[in-house]
């Protein structure tokens, strides 16, 4: 091959020599004959037709000689071979882009800030693997002689497996290792038939109270204020929700076994013939606008309603108890008392976040009919919070966390961002709880208000220390200022955090 | 606290009325690229104006068999505009994305324009190359996709086929036997036409490409009519690309009456005019007068006619097991 290559190259030169050397002879010629008409101021028309048949005569041998090379045995086995080389590319880069293709086709596996993610090539299947590990401390000071209340704890523990199949369906299982007894926290599956029209069941958060829809790897204390206590917890149900207008508005509207106020200890079964509804409408009318200073106001309403919450057998109806920061109880109802008729909720509620400032506030009045064996009334007891923060270095805050401009790297001289907080709360309990006998002065507040400043260490988008302190006041209590008896003395408790989330 | 409602109405009213940026997948075939990218900017000027509402339309393209797989995969085509209708009835039957029936929605059998089959050779046409016979000569080099996966690819087969049923009296043994020649004379097979195109005109391989008419032409304008030359033989086949909105993606994407107006504006005057300036054999009578010098008089057979349908065409030649499967051995 390489032999008639180099015949190849040969007869070409050949060619070009023929060739350049018949112009050259043409030009030297035409010169000469003109030089010559130049000087005898003559032209030879005979002999330009001689010079000009004579070039005639070259060209048809450049071209028989061509000819010839084209027809040649060896021309043909080249073409032919230079074929079979082009085929041979072309089938490479066919493959080439095959093999691309089937690469794109092959399920994705990433692992990143976000988790770990399984998806299939065209997304319409994903599995994902989260986390939320909270380890945290509670040192409470000056609590009159309380035993027990102080030490280390893992808040929450919790594998989260979320993912979609078949585009549309998602999923989520979120069980709890934390505390002292394993839960299952969420197991939902939604269908999003589209951004506005979505379809929720199994057990989720009840879509009423702003600060109880924070996911917890995001809040901004340990634990979340009085008004989180008049909001049911975790519920059985189902809803439609969506997004509509991109964003601006969103909706929330279930029916639900019928929560009671909150409480820690989720179930997962509950038969009564009854059920509460449930739903929430929340606006942000700037969040795509370009007015950065109202861009990141939200406010909305909650609420839920129970027309005839009914007496079993295994259970009350009523919360087991509202409890403070610190997570002790400072209100229960007397034992026989028992939610009996109609129930409901109602939580205006807003947000506001500009660069790094965020404020948070909610008002929670829960309504309930109670009974006890002698007497009946409708007690209605109130909360509401407020919550400022301050990302000192200067990231954005937001409903859903902050994100460290620069991840703590101290080789670098990078610390991750850091953000104050702080934040008043205050529930009252309906007086006729205590007037009519439901409950008791002896063993319960009738109220309580905590004020509480914290500073929070994001390190990165995965890592977070937090530490806090509360000081908590109630009033009402005339029981005598004996060790174990939490409203006694008002509560001051300092907290710390270590997160991991992804 | 009223005038507080009143603005929130106000506000949620002017944001619902004000104009919305929409977004169209058109998933296609491979050579309709340039048609779409001209189209695609009249259309999105005619819905603006017409609405005031921006439409921005994203393209696909590729094999129309690999297409149509990718839309019943998942790929969430508003509106497919493909080589045949049986990859369109492949959606509609394996994903149940539209209606059986969807070939009646739009006028021509939904096929805004058609195209048929032709010869792109090298210039000066060095083999002689003049009808199907010269190309199943011995020492011809045949360039044409894979009909497994290409809508241009299974045409051009079935063009070949007619041919060689009309020239032996319908002696389906001396067709298959025609088209196996046929392709043995392919040293390539990409996966669609425009892989094709790239192959012979680009890469220099082979003596005659099958092509679209449309993709012929557009060769010769884009790699020099110095360097190739269109030969239409006498008989080829009725080529008729076939368009639809997919109910079911446009639903979810509220896009259905935008994907529906984007299919019939191809029927309009201006997308009559684009497709025959894109050399695609307009519909419109009128339009196609206009541009009857860009497109050759050759006899065309018909799918129904020749080959009952394309239902029956895929399940004798191109299914698994096929005509094609038993005469072509990579």
């Amino acid at each position: 091959m390489t032999e008639n290559l180099e015949q190849k190259m040969k007869i070409k030169t050949k060619l070009k020599q023929l060739t350049l050397a018949t112009a050259i002879g043409t030009q030297f010629a035409m010169s000469a004959l003109a030089a010559e008409a130049q000087a005898t101021n003559s032209t030879s028309a005979e002999e330009i037709a001689i010079l000009k048949r004579e070039i005639q005569v070259l060209e048809q041998k450049v071209d028989s000689l061509e000819q010839r090379q084209n027809q040649s045995p060896q021309s043909g086995q080249i073409e032919a071979l230079d074929q079979k080389v082009r085929v041979l590319e072309r089938e490479r880069e066919i493959d080439q882009d095959a093999a691309v293709t089937a690469t794109k086709a092959q399920p994705k596996l990433l692992l990143g800030g976000n988790g770990f993610v399984m998806s299939s090539a065209d997304s319409n299947f994903v599995a994902q693997l989260h986390g939320v590990l909270q380890f945290d401390s509670r040192t409470f000071f000056q609590d009159g002689g309380l035993n027990g209340n102080d030490g280390f704890l893992l808040r929450r523990a919790r594998p989260i497996f979320t993912g979609t199949v078949f585009h549309d369906f998602d999923f989520n299982f979120t069980p709890d290792f934390g505390g002292s007894t394993v839960q299952i926290v969420d197991a939902y599956l939604n269908y999003r038939n589209r951004p506005e029209l979505q379809l929720e069941a199994g057990k989720f958060k009840s879509p009423i109270g702003l600060e109880h829809l924070v996911a917890d790897k995001d809040l901004l204390f340990n634990e979340r204020s009085l008004a989180t206590d008049l909001v049911p917890n975790r519920d059985l149900g189902v809803a439609l929700h969506g997004d509509l207008f991109g964003g601006a508005a969103s909706y929330a509207l279930g029916v639900f076994n019928g929560g009671t106020d909150y409480n820690g200890t989720t179930v997962n079964t509950s038969f009564q013939d009854d059920k509460s509804f449930a739903g929430r409408v929340f606006f942000q009318p700037w969040k795509k606008s370009d007015a950065n200073v109202l861009r990141g106001l939200g406010f909305g309403v909650g609420g839920s309603y129970m027309a005839n919450h009914p007496q079993t057998n295994s259970s009350t109806g009523l919360t087991p108890g509202y409890t403070t920061d610190g997570q002790q109880k400072f209100f229960a109802y007397n034992s026989g008392v028992n939610a009996n008729g109609a129930g409901w909720r109602f939580s205006p509620q807003a947000y506001y976040y500009y660069g790094p400032l965020g404020l948070l506030g909610e008002y929670v009045v829960s309504d309930q009919q109670v009974a006890s064996a002698t007497s009946s009334a409708d007690l209605q007891n109130t909360a509401w919070e407020v919550t400022g923060s301050w990302v000192l270095t200067g990231e954005d805050a937001s409903y859903n966390g902050v994100t460290p401009r620069h991840p703590f790297d101290p080789r670098n001289g990078q610390w991750g961002a850091w953000q104050l907080v702080a934040r008043f709360a205050e529930l009252n309990v309906d007086s006729k709880a205590f007037t009519d006998g439901f409950a008791s002065s002896a063993k319960s507040a009738d109220g309580a208000n905590a004020w509480s400043v914290g500073l929070n260490w994001y390190l990165n988008k995965n890592l977070r220390a937090d530490l806090s302190f509360s000081h908590t006041e109630f009033g009402g209590f005339t029981g005598k200022a004996a060790p174990g008896t939490v409203p006694a003395q008002s509560e001051n408790v300092l907290f710390s955090r270590v997160q991991l989330a992804f | 606290m009223k005038n507080f409602f009143k603005i929130l109405l106000a506000a949620s009213l002017a944001y619902s009325v004000s104009a919305k940026e929409i977004k169209l997948l058109n998933v296609s075939y491979d050579p309709t690229r340039e048609l779409y990218t001209e189209y695609n900017a009249a259309f999105a000027k005619y819905w603006q104006a017409k609405t005031g509402d921006t439409v921005t339309v994203s393209q696909s393209h590729g094999g129309s068999g690999k297409q149509a797989q990718a839309v019943i995969n998942g790929l969430e085509a508003d509106v497919v505009t493909l080589a045949l209708a049986y990859d369109i009835d492949a959606i509609s039957q394996q994903a149940k994305l539209l209606p059986a029936d969807w070939q009646k929605r739009l006028p021509g059998n939904s096929t805004p324009y058609t195209s048929t089959i032709v010869f792109l050779v090298r210039k000066g046409n060095p083999k002689g190359i003049k009808d199907w016979d010269d190309v199943v000569k011995k020492g011809v080099s045949v360039v044409v996709p894979n009909p497994k996966t290409s809508g241009g690819a299974r045409w051009a087969y079935l063009a070949a086929y007619a041919y060689a049923l009309e020239t032996n009296h319908h002696d389906d043994a001396a067709a298959r036997d025609f088209i196996k020649r046929l392709y043995k004379n392919v040293p390539v097979l990409d996966s669609g036409a425009r892989g094709s195109t790239v192959t012979f005109a680009q890469r220099g391989i082979g003596d005659v490409l099958l092509a679209w008419e449309n993709e012929a032409h557009l060769a010769l304008k884009e790699f020099g009519a110095d360097n190739f030359e269109i030969i239409t033989p006498p008989l080829s086949i009725l080529a008729e690309p076939p368009v639809a909105v997919v109910d079911k993606n446009a639903q979810r994407h509220h896009t259905t009456e935008v994907a529906a107006e984007y299919l019939n504006y191809l029927y309009s005057d201006e997308g009559q005019e684009i497709a025959a300036k894109n050399f695609y054999r307009p519909r419109n009578a009128a339009i196609a007068a206009r541009y009857a010098a860009n497109f050759s008089q050759v006899k065309l057979v018909n799918i129904d006619e020749e080959f009952g349908g394309w239902q029956q065409a895929q399940k004798t030649h191109f299914a698994d097991g096929g005509v094609f499967d038993q005469i072509f051995q990579p």
